[in-house]
């Protein structure tokens, strides 16, 4: 089965419409180990180096794609779908305009973007997209999520190493999905037949930006950490809620896409703080590492207001911003085990 | 390039008269001030935070007195004060690399800095946009959280290369649901009801204020320029702020009046015979370092356009009903040339660089506008390609005067200006 690849900065590709279209949803998350000379010849330095890394993924590999979808996220994702469109080469170049929102003025809008894209995918693929069909790919979506949800939790019980979660949910965004749904169930019967969760280490939540290579999880693994909970959109965003029962599918990937755990590129922040407000009060953490890649301005923008409203709450909050490599940052792991160590001596700092 | 290379050398030192017209600049500005201090005193009087690409007639229309942190934040840059204040921003935990309007803003509000240096004060309700970037919403709701005061975003679709005329209708219908949105929240937090008489009114002025821009603009195609970019760079004030009451279309009529008598007699802002070079400047000014224009002009260039200024004065429709009203406005919300995607930003700028007669394109590549910043690359080949004349790609800071390298600008203007006068040759 040909993928589509949709660009997104956080989760709002309504991934179920490219499965309904007889796709494989592939979500670009570039590749670390690559130079992004290829995307700089179009973007200076001083943009999101992991958009840069999507750009020159796609240069690489666009025609492996049946096409590109870009869901709206954050700045990054905005001009950047005109450079794309001159300089990737894709059959299928497609605009989805998610709304910042959940008005209902913006629900009506998220109607009609979702039928739009419908039409685009129709018209192109010379296909039909059904009700039945989004249906049965909201049911298996919603599969892979509960299977998903199951395994996150045994993050907090068991020995499972940081980067072990982190390549899961990667597999989930960018293999054919019934591979996923498999390979999901050998993966659960693996994590709950490991060791208890390790006394040396620090539980902590992560949140902030996009991890999207295991290196960095590495990075905190050897620091002593050990990530319980995340609020991340390749981590606990897209399996957190289910998508809903409802008559009409559309209505359903509306309500589901609309009240997600919300990302710093959309309103509104106490939103934000409300998913990990909940997630903290279900699993006791020792800490929350904050971070963001350099130049994301969403969540540098968050951070502060984010981390101090934690701190209030008398948790201890350690915000990092980190550069997209993976080479271990030897000062950030000195800052990080650092801040481990001050724990242990119940200092937070 | 003889005086480039001696610009030490007086002798050959361009006189300037800078800010023609600062004196009649200065009632629109004292009208601005002294209102917001009477808003601010009757108890009934309303104000609000808004941003660029936000449709201040509204406020106007409500009764309620527009502030405006960016406009404040080119104050403290002109005032010299942005740098503290950035860094103060900063010393709070905003990173070094988020935009420098935003954390001079954030610096002004949190050390009480005096107005005429850039401050602000508290306002009624925060109203924004996300049209010309997320930074907008972003720092606008972070201040409405720390002010505890209510917020409102006007989520404005992109109008992305290619969008075709079914999609921007649709992404119309939003803008004006929105429309009636922020219409309940005003009567939610401040009690003021919209009146349809008001509405014709205000956006009667405010066309004729957009109208005598663009006329300004019209006779800017005359060779020489009559009035440069270092000029509507404070002379675009009233758009800013004022759309929609008459004090602005006064100081526009004044100017418009000089540049033609000026134009009438063949005269430019430059001394005669001393135009040499006539381009377009992309992007925002450098507002802690506005000498830069004139440092240009003694190497006998000058600047003839930017979309900047001119993104604040649209073209406005005359409307028979709100609901026309309503989606004339959400149009020109999403169309903002500043906005433009690269598509019909490389179409526009090439109709005017013939327009305008241009030698040459400088594009502030600002590290505190990404989204402005994107594309330039493709922008700049593109001119070169078509047009055939060079464009210089200068990376710096509107607003934050760490950014700015003298050594490596002087350099590359230098390089830019050897390019243009081997054209000319």
């Amino acid at each position: 089965m040909k993928k589509i690849a949709y660009f997104d900065s956080s989760h709002e590709m309504p991934l179920e419409m490219i499965m309904a279209a007889g796709f494989t949803p592939y979500k670009i998350l570039g590749d670390v180990h690559q130079s992004n000379d290829p995307a700089d010849k179009y973007l200076s330095s001083f943009f999101c180096p992991a958009a840069r890394s999507w750009l020159t993924e796609a240069l690489a590999h666009s025609q492996d794609w049946a096409g590109i979808i870009f869901a709206q996220g954050c700045n990054a994702t905005n001009r950047h779908y005109d450079i794309w469109k001159v300089h990737v080469q894709t059959p299928f170049l497609h605009w989805f305009g998610a709304p910042l929102l959940d008005s209902a003025s913006a629900k009506k809008f998220y109607r009609v973007e979702l039928q739009r894209l419908i039409s685009h995918l129709e018209n192109q693929f010379d296909i039909k997209i059904t009700s039945e069909k989004i249906k049965e790919a909201i049911g298996k979506s919603n599969e892979i999520k509960k299977k998903l949800q199951r395994l996150s939790a045994l993050r907090a019980q068991k020995d499972i190493p940081n980067r072990d979660y982190l390549a899961a949910v990667i597999k989930c965004l960018t293999s054919p999905v019934d591979e996923v749904v498999t390979w999901l169930d050998s993966e659960i019967t693996a994590w709950n037949s490991k060791p208890a969760f390790p006394v040396d280490k620090k539980r902590f939540l992560l949140t902030g930006g996009d991890i999207t290579y295991v290196e960095w999880m590495d990075t905190l693994e050897d620091c002593g950490i050990r990530i319980v909970r995340d609020d991340l959109s390749v981590g606990e965003r897209f399996f957190a809620t289910l998508i809903p029962d409802a008559n009409d599918p559309l209505d359903a990937l509306m309500e589901y896409y609309m009240n997600i755990p919300r990302p710093a590129t959309r309103p509104t922040i106490q939103k934000r703080l409300d998913y990990l407000y909940q997630a903290l009060g279900e699993t006791k953490v020792d800490g929350v590492l904050s971070q963001n890649v350099k130049f994301c301005e969403p969540y540098a923008y968050d951070s502060v207001p984010v981390n101090n409203a934690l701190k209030d709450r008398g948790y201890k909050v350690i915000h990092l911003e980190r550069d997209f490599s993976p080479a271990a940052d030897q000062q950030l792991a000195n800052r990080l085990a650092a801040f481990v160590e001050m724990m242990e001596v119940g200092n937070n700092g | 390039m003889a005086e480039v290379k001696n610009s030490t050398d007086n002798s050959c030192r361009v006189k300037l008269k800078t800010l023609p017209h600062s004196q009649d600049l200065k009632w629109p500005m004292l009208w601005w001030i002294g209102m917001e201090k009477l808003y601010r005193v009757l108890p009934w009087k309303k104000t609000a935070w808004t941003c660029a690409a936000f449709p201040i007639e509204l406020m106007w229309i409500y009764d309620i007195f527009p502030d405006h942190p960016e406009n404040m934040a080119t104050v403290a840059a002109a005032r010299k004060q942005s740098q503290r204040l950035i860094e103060h921003a900063e010393s709070m935990g905003f990173s070094r690399d988020l935009c420098s309007y935003c954390k001079t803003n954030i610096g002004a509000y949190d050390t009480g800095i005096k107005k005429t240096l850039g401050g602000i004060s508290k306002p009624d309700i925060v109203v924004c946009t996300n049209a010309i970037c997320d930074t907008h919403w972003k720092w606008f709701q972070i201040m409405a959280d720390k002010m505890n005061v209510p917020f409102f975003m006007f989520d404005i679709p992109k109008w992305v290369s290619g969008t075709d005329e079914k999609t921007l209708e649709g992404n119309i219908d939003y803008v004006v649901d929105q429309f009636y949105d922020l219409m309940a929240f005003i009567e939610k937090h401040t009690g003021k009801k919209m009146s349809e008489k008001r509405l014709n009114k205000v956006l009667a002025k405010s066309t004729e204020l957009s109208n005598l821009w663009r006329e300004i603009f019209e006779h800017r195609k005359a060779v020489p320029s009559p009035y440069s970019g270092a000029e509507t760079s404070a002379a675009f004030f009233p758009l800013v702020v004022l759309p929609g009451v008459q004090v602005g279309i006064n100081f526009f009529k004044k100017i418009l009046a000089d540049i033609k008598t000026l134009t009438a007699r063949g005269e430019g802002t430059m001394p005669a015979g001393k135009e040499k070079y006539r381009v377009m400047w992309e992007g925002i000014p450098f507002w802690y370092r506005m000498r830069f224009m004139y440092d240009l002009a003694q190497q006998g260039v000058v600047i003839a356009f930017e979309p900047y200024t001119y993104s604040f004065a649209p073209v406005k429709k005359k409307c028979l009903t709100m609901e026309e009203t309503l989606r004339d406005v959400a149009k020109l919300i999403m169309d903002t040339p500043y906005a433009y995607n690269l598509e019909r930003r490389i179409e526009n700028f090439e109709k005017w660089i013939d327009e305008y007669k241009l030698d040459g394109v400088i594009l502030h590549e600002n590290m505190s506008c990404r989204p402005s910043s994107a594309g330039m690359v493709d922008l700049a080949e593109a001119i070169r390609k078509d047009k055939g004349i060079p464009v210089l790609i200068l990376q710096c800071d509107m607003n934050d005067p760490r950014a700015y390298s003298e050594g490596q600008i002087k350099t590359r203007v230098e390089g830019f200006i050897e390019l243009m006068e081997a054209k000319k040759k």
